[in-house]
């Protein structure tokens, strides 16, 4: 019976070990830009730039983490000379990310509820060459658009992974409902 | 001979039998930004739109008949709360389809203006209607086509040549496009 036992708890020892490490998810806030969403792993701050043909070109904010071969990234620009142009500087931000790429799914996106709600949509596409699949979810808002992108790489395998749709469907806008004990972001300065 | 005669009357009758179809015309607004075309004579009624976001607003609806298709473009001036541009339009879309049978829902673009697309079938064999949902300027700008029972042709090209006929660019407009009359006070 002991050796049953024994023999019983290696083997689960064995399988976890096996088993790629999860981080834990977290809850992240930027009071700032007004936000807040979960992630796994750490999450790095960056600075970044992106073009579109009626956007412009701007500079951007990137928050993005790794974790069991999917990449999580978090895109924040302010276009607060253009809040009345905001509808079409959204759809030409989705229009560019599934561009040319195998659109699985497209589809309404809202965040809060009532007259807080923010409209956006969600987006799932295959990446050309075989190198993932991406879900993204759009949201302009006060002045901002704020992009999610969950990518799972080929190495991770499991393209139905349940991991990309809790990350963008965990973005919070009334910062009342961000997880208490959310880690503070930095803004990081822009030139 | 006699069968020419034959012929005649055949395509006579063919002809009469036909529900007669009104041509189309180019119509444009200067102050409001855009043109489009439509058959039929136009009708200019006011309406009312509410969104839990947008609150209630007054629409102006340009509004034609042809051939038991209902083609109607739909104005909803939203410049005191331009600023949520992306929200009031988003929540147009989803107001416009919620609760229907969705057949298409695709990106708009022209213009410079990304806006979208849809198909609904309307509840109990109402028909089918074809809309495009744009903000510019303050406003949303919908057209709205559709098929009735009557019609019968769900699949009618109707539809979408009225869709896509809008621009926002007025030099893209006919010659002889008919300026639309100003809205009822």
């Amino acid at each position: 019976m002991r050796r049953w036992m024994s023999g019983a708890l290696l083997s689960v020892v064995f399988t976890m070990a096996a088993m790629p490490a999860q981080a834990a998810w977290k809850s992240y806030i930027n009071k700032e830009l007004g936000f807040s969403f979960m992630a796994p792993g750490e999450v790095k701050t960056d600075a970044g730039t992106f073009r579109g043909a009626v956007a412009g070109p701007r500079q951007t904010i990137i928050y993005r983490s790794a974790e069991d071969n999917i990449e999580y990234k978090v895109t924040v620009m302010s276009f607060v000379q253009a809040q009345a142009e905001g509808a079409t500087i959204l759809g030409e931000r989705e229009y560019m990310f599934q561009d040319g790429k195998k659109l699985l799914m497209d589809t309404f996106a809202r965040v809060e509820s009532g007259k807080d709600t923010v409209y956006g949509r969600k987006i799932v596409v295959d990446l050309p060459d075989k190198k993932g699949r991406a879900t993204g979810a759009f949201y302009f808002t006060k002045g901002k658009l704020f992009t999610f992108e969950a990518t799972v790489l080929p190495a991770h395998g499991d393209f139905a992974s349940p991991d990309p749709g809790r990350f963008v469907d965990s973005i919070v806008f009334v910062l009342s409902r961000a997880e208490p004990g959310a880690i503070e972001l930095k803004t990081p300065q822009l030139e | 001979m006699r069968l020419t005669a034959l012929a005649t009357l055949a395509g006579a009758l063919a002809a009469a039998t036909t529900p007669a179809m009104a041509a189309w015309h180019g119509y444009i607004s200067h102050p409001l930004g855009f043109g489009f075309a439509a058959p039929g004579e136009i009708k200019v009624e006011k309406g009312t739109y509410r969104g839990e976001v947008a609150g209630s607003h007054d629409t102006l609806v340009f509004r034609f008949d042809d051939d038991n298709i209902e083609y109607k473009v739909v104005v909803i001036d939203m410049t005191a709360q331009a600023n949520n541009a992306a929200t009031l339009l988003g929540e147009a879309e989803y107001t416009f389809q919620d609760g229907k049978k969705v057949l298409m829902d695709t990106f708009g673009r022209l213009d410079r203006q990304y806006g979208r697309k849809l198909t609904i079938d309307l509840p109990n064999n109402g028909g089918r209607t074809t809309a495009g949902f744009y903000f510019i300027n303050g406003r949303i700008i919908s057209l709205q086509a559709t098929v009735l029972p009557a019609n019968g042709d769900y699949d009618s090209p109707e539809m979408a040549r009225f869709v896509d006929s809008i621009t926002f660019f007025t030099v893209r407009a006919p010659d002889d496009a008919i300026e639309l009359p100003a809205p009822p006070k």
